[in-house]
């Protein structure tokens, strides 16, 4: 058989497979796109996730924050030792408000808990509180 | 003119051929009927338009004809040609149909037959009133002088294309049209997939904004580092926290607080329950946070402990 013969079908044949061609290159492209997007995606988030995280724990603001524990309850309960960035605090005497007080803003600081005793004495309670940031 | 190619004139008489070569084909008023017609329009396309009425029962019925149409000094040059009786006849001779590149037309270089062209023993083809036509020898004079020399420069410059319009599945018309469309749409999905492949650059827009706003941040082993380190320490605080939350809920009218210690890796509280059925609900709520619960002898207390 002679391929002049069939001349017409072949550059027919040609022109398909050079269509077919340019669309595998065409969902090659959205394919790795799509990868891509991805990729770029998760990349964009975990940056953010980092800025979020460090944000929250490597505030410069923490320290004032955890300052505001002290004069949440009177002086006179209150045991104060902070030093760098660490804290030692103990309460006594709280009253069940004062310490439901206490707690709530103890667990919105962002500080390492390093350690929370609470101790009823009869119908008052004392608080341990030592913390890091 | 395309005469590069070898020219052969092909007549009913002729010899057969045994050359392998790609060759140009001369036919003989023998494989076509002619007419010359003054028409009143103005391209050829028009006249090839209306050339099938001009031979009407001129032609042998049921066969197929093809037309080549050309203007010659006011007229027009009608020519009906049956393109399988040639191809045909030209397989007889020995031709292979794919090693003939163009047929072309004695009347088409009519104005070379200056004298006649001696075609085998018997038959001379000659011009009679601007026309090719094919005479007996006999009919010659005497005196006529020596045969025209037939070679490549009678080649015109149009021909029929006989490649691929034999034996394929597509002719040129239908070939053509696929070509045009399987290009179009190549070259579509080229463009798009360019595009595709351009946008991928746009896609690092945001991030290169958000190392420009943050530029501590530009080393992924930097960032590795810290999202380690605030992640681990994210996940424990909030673990501590959600520990605290789930013992406060277990509070309810006739649990008292008694004790609570929480270190970096576990817990453990002391509820005073005013009864049995106090003590149970807090034990299933406690059980329900799968935590490590034990009663407290002689009396409703109930200890639950647990590691962070």
């Amino acid at each position: 058989m002679s391929l002049k013969r069939y001349q017409n079908e072949l550059v027919a044949l040609l022109a398909f497979l050079l269509m077919l061609g340019a669309f595998l290159y065409k969902n090659g492209q959205i394919s790795s796109q799509e990868k891509y997007a991805t990729t770029t995606k998760q990349a964009v988030g975990d940056f953010k996730e980092i800025i979020a995280l460090k944000k929250i724990w490597a505030d410069k603001k923490t320290s004032k924050k955890v300052e505001k524990l002290k004069n949440l309850i009177p002086a006179a309960k209150v045991k104060w030792s902070s030093k760098s960035k660490k804290l030692t605090a103990s309460y006594k005497g709280l009253t069940a408000p004062e310490l439901n007080k206490l707690v709530t803003k103890i667990l919105d600081l962002p500080v390492e808990i390093q350690k929370l005793k609470i101790q009823k004495i009869a119908s008052f309670y004392d608080v341990e509180f030592k913390c890091k940031w | 003119m395309g005469n590069n190619k070898e020219l052969l004139l092909a007549h009913a008489s002729m010899k057969p051929v045994t050359s392998s070569q790609t060759v140009n084909v001369m036919l003989t008023p023998q494989f076509y009927t002619l007419k010359k017609e003054a028409l009143p329009v103005r391209w050829a396309y028009q006249a090839k338009r209306i050339a099938p009425s001009l031979f009407d029962g001129l032609l042998e019925e049921g066969r197929h004809y093809d037309y080549m149409v050309w203007k010659e000094e006011g007229n027009w040059v009608f020519l009906a040609y049956d393109l399988e009786k040639i191809t045909s006849f030209l397989e007889t001779k020995g031709f292979a149909l794919e090693n003939v590149s163009k047929l072309f037309f004695a009347q088409q270089a009519i104005d070379l037959f200056d004298k006649p062209l001696l075609l085998g023993d018997n038959e001379v083809l000659v011009s009679l009133d601007h026309t090719a036509v094919m005479v007996p020898r006999a009919v010659l004079a005497e005196d006529e002088g020596p045969s025209l020399v037939f070679n490549n420069s009678f080649t015109p410059k149009n021909g029929v294309v006989l490649q691929g319009s034999y034996g394929s599945i597509l002719n040129v018309k239908q070939a053509s049209i696929l070509v045009a469309v399987f290009s179009l749409f190549a070259m579509i999905f080229f463009v798009e997939g360019w595009r595709y492949s351009d946008n991928s650059k746009a896609g690092e827009g945001e991030m290169q904004q958000l190392r420009e706003a943050y530029p501590s941040l530009q080393s992924k082993y930097t960032r590795d580092s810290i999202a380690a380190k605030y992640k681990t320490l994210d996940t424990i605080e909030r673990k501590k926290r959600d520990v605290i939350k789930t013992l406060s809920k277990m509070i309810f009218k006739g649990v008292t607080l008694v004790s609570f210690e929480l270190n970096e890796k576990s817990f453990k509280v002391q509820f005073s329950c005013s009864d049995a059925k106090v003590a149970k609900r807090l034990n299933t709520l406690a059980k329900k946070e799968k935590f490590s619960i034990s009663k407290v002898a002689g009396g409703n207390d109930l200890k639950i402990e647990g590691t962070l």
